[in-house]
């Protein structure tokens, strides 16, 4: 077993967070009934938040003893400024499903995360998302009768217009 | 017996359902081979959207995918010496240097006839074993599958991470995810923070498709890169006499293959080393060295790997206990169709134990097909630039988590675990075990409350229930020793007696 001899940036942090994490969720699984029995609702998330505050305190301690490693940044090794982005477009794309749709959203996020990704420019981008939406909302919506949220388009009249234009096509 | 092949052939016969195996297998293999995607990220986003589909049709997607997923690894293995999957590590060692003498062709031929027959093996060895296993699994106590539940978790984490701790943190993060919500004995609430919402608990498929989907993605963001270096491949179905030669070694990989796959918690990526180290030891002269193109290096791992997926099959229906990750999914998506894996299901509905030892083998035949054909549409696919493939992942994984509940709460659970789960890769913590952990976190929930009531809350009446008893007694001593042979103790202990 071999574990990384420096502390990446970040690290110390996050075990930290951890370690207070599972501390609270020990007192929160110790409100479920408290010491009552050993056969309790709370004694089985009681003994797990236990292991988890204790194995998290054991990683905390050995990550602050580490060296930390000078030449690694944050933004660089740990969090690249691309997959911060993505992070945020995932976000808002998650944040407008429901509301815009599948369709106009799922283009959107396909069209600006291909476009910063592979900056091969604006129609290389966009018509790698028409094609890629067209195939998966063929697969999944059509083949597969998977639901996804309408939003502003009006999906169903548009395919029961098709339907109705091949003879029943889908549901 | 009669019953047993008429469920078994059920996949073969339906038009549907043998299209569902053949797309399973085939887009396992596919993403499989991509690198970065795993068959795990394949399973657990797919999975999501079979929820509303008929069981048997779900699960002949499943099975296909695992199958193939399994195998379609080795492919990138061989031509970029980047594994697809785990499983195929052990494949690079002497498949890489195999393509790059030009033999590229042979080597996917032969690991492609190989998994076969590991496949079949496994498959083989499931059908045999399973309805045993599940007779002997009715004597169970509900402490044996409390220390076996365990048992798996400590594997996982002790085997597929870099630290113990950072293993058992992760498999106790799982379980306590799985007591979010109303405690199924008493309804009363557990970490829902007064929250209705949280009544029915975290989706466990939330948390598999932010922990292997989206996390995965993120980490894939960082190699947008690297480009594929093409390999010319020639001819790929092998000659029966290299099939021949290397087939008592297949055999013998395969036994490997199907045991490691067996054991809960451990999965191809360790029998498929195990075997290369077996292959190693009984090849005394091999054409070429190890590591160096040996094809003994490559038969070895890839039989192993495809004979551990029946391995895994094993416990996870006859005891409920999954074998590795993707069967940890596989046994939540089957709680979702309404089965519930373990002994009572070989014996209520053995149907679908033959219907899946059916949709195994009929997705092994179709490994061998696609593996062997198509092979001008693979290099265009992996080829496929991640700056596509990776939004296209976590569109998927986003519309997937949605689509099980129709929920967009489920959605952002599922962005937290990606996050969660992206640094937790970052930091050297293993996803599997959290996985694991909420598929098992009922199980050893109620088994442990059971055990404890049948000895009148007694902790030392327990012990001297597991001490008594030879089947619990075995699982108790394996739990303490892969705890204690992973403690600093014990590395000090072992130096000290090599000196």
């Amino acid at each position: 077993m071999t574990e990384d001899q420096t502390r990446k940036p970040g690290e110390a942090f996050f075990a930290v967070l951890l370690s207070v994490g599972s501390i609270a969720a020990v007192w929160n699984a110790y409100g479920i009934s408290g010491f009552e029995s050993l056969s309790s609702p709370g004694a089985f998330p009681m003994a797990v938040a236990a292991t988890m505050a204790i194995t998290s305190i054991i990683i905390a301690v050995r990550t602050l003893q580490k060296p930390a490693d000078r030449h690694a940044t944050f933004w660089v090794d740990v969090l690249p400024i691309p997959a911060a982005i993505i992070t945020v477009f995932i976000v808002l794309y998650a944040i407008a499903l429901r509301p815009l749709g599948f369709l106009p959203t799922s283009l959107i996020f396909l069209f600006v995360t291909i476009l910063l990704l592979s900056r091969k420019g604006i129609i290389f981008s966009a018509s790698v998302s028409v094609i890629s939406l067209f195939f998966i909302y063929i697969v999944f919506r059509l083949v597969f009768s998977v639901l996804m949220p309408e939003g502003v388009v009006p999906e169903r009249e548009i395919l029961a217009f098709f339907g109705n234009l091949f003879g029943g096509f889908t549901k | 017996m009669m019953d047993a092949f008429l469920n078994f052939i059920i996949p073969w016969t339906d038009p549907k359902l043998l299209m569902l195996v053949a797309l399973g297998t085939f887009s396992g293999i596919y993403v499989g081979a991509i690198p970065g995607l795993s068959v795990t990220m394949a399973v657990s986003i797919l999975i999501s959207f079979t929820f509303s589909w008929e069981v048997y049709e779900a699960l002949c997607l499943m099975v296909g995918i695992y199958m193939g997923g399994v195998y379609g690894g080795s492919r990138t293995a061989v031509l970029l010496n980047i594994p697809g999957a785990p499983s195929a590590i052990a494949t690079s060692f002497d498949g890489y240097p195999l393509a790059q003498k030009g033999e590229a062709g042979e080597a996917i031929g032969l690991s492609t006839t190989m998994s076969f027959v590991g496949g079949f093996i496994g498959i083989a060895v499931l059908a045999v074993a399973a309805p045993m296993v599940s007779e002997f699994a009715l004597r169970f106590q509900p402490r044996d599958y409390m220390l076996l539940a365990i048992l798996g978790i400590l594997l996982v984490g002790s085997l597929s991470g870099d630290s113990l701790v950072k293993g058992i943190f992760a498999g106790s993060l799982g379980l306590l995810i799985g007591c979010v919500g109303l405690d199924p004995l008493t309804a009363q609430e557990r970490f829902t923070f007064g929250m209705i919402d949280l009544w029915g608990g975290i989706s466990f498929v939330a948390a598999m498709i932010g922990m292997f989907g989206v996390a995965e993605a993120l980490i894939q963001l960082r190699y947008v890169d690297k480009t594929a270096v093409k390999q010319k491949l020639t001819r790929i179905v092998p000659s029966l006499k290299s099939v021949r030669k290397y087939l008592p070694l297949s055999l013998q990989t395969s036994s490997i293959g199907v045991i490691i796959g067996a054991l809960p918690g451990t999965g191809g990526d360790i029998a498929a080393l195990m075997a290369y180290d077996h292959a190693k030891r009984v090849t005394k002269d091999p054409k070429v060295p190890f590591g160096q193109g040996a094809k003994e290096g490559l038969v070895a791992p890839e039989t192993a790997n495809n004979a551990a997926v029946g391995g895994a099959f094993i416990p996870m229906i006859t005891l409920g206990i999954p074998g590795d990750a993707v069967t940890a999914i596989i046994i939540g998506a089957l709680f979702v169709h309404g089965l519930n894996p373990g002994p009572m299901l070989m014996i209520e509905q053995p149907q679908m134990f033959w219907f899946i030892v059916g949709c195994l083998t009929l997705a092994n035949v179709f490994m061998l097909i696609f593996g062997l054909t198509g092979v001008r549409i693979f290099t265009k696919i992996v080829e496929m630039p991640r700056t596509v493939m990776i939004p296209l992942i976590l569109m998927l994984s986003i519309v997937g988590a949605f689509a099980v509940n129709n929920s967009i709460t489920d959605v952002y659970w599922m962005l937290g675990f990606g996050v969660l789960g992206y640094f937790m890769k970052l930091y050297g913590y293993q996803v599997g075990p959290v996985i694991l952990g909420v598929i098992l976190s009922t199980l050893i929930d109620e088994n442990w409350r059971r055990a404890i009531i049948s000895e009148q809350e007694s902790l030392p009446k327990l012990l001297g229930g597991i001490l008594t008893s030879p089947l619990s007694l075995v699982l108790f001593l394996a739990v303490v020793f892969i705890f204690v042979s992973q403690t600093p103790l014990w590395a000090r202990f072992k130096a000290r007696r090599k000196a």
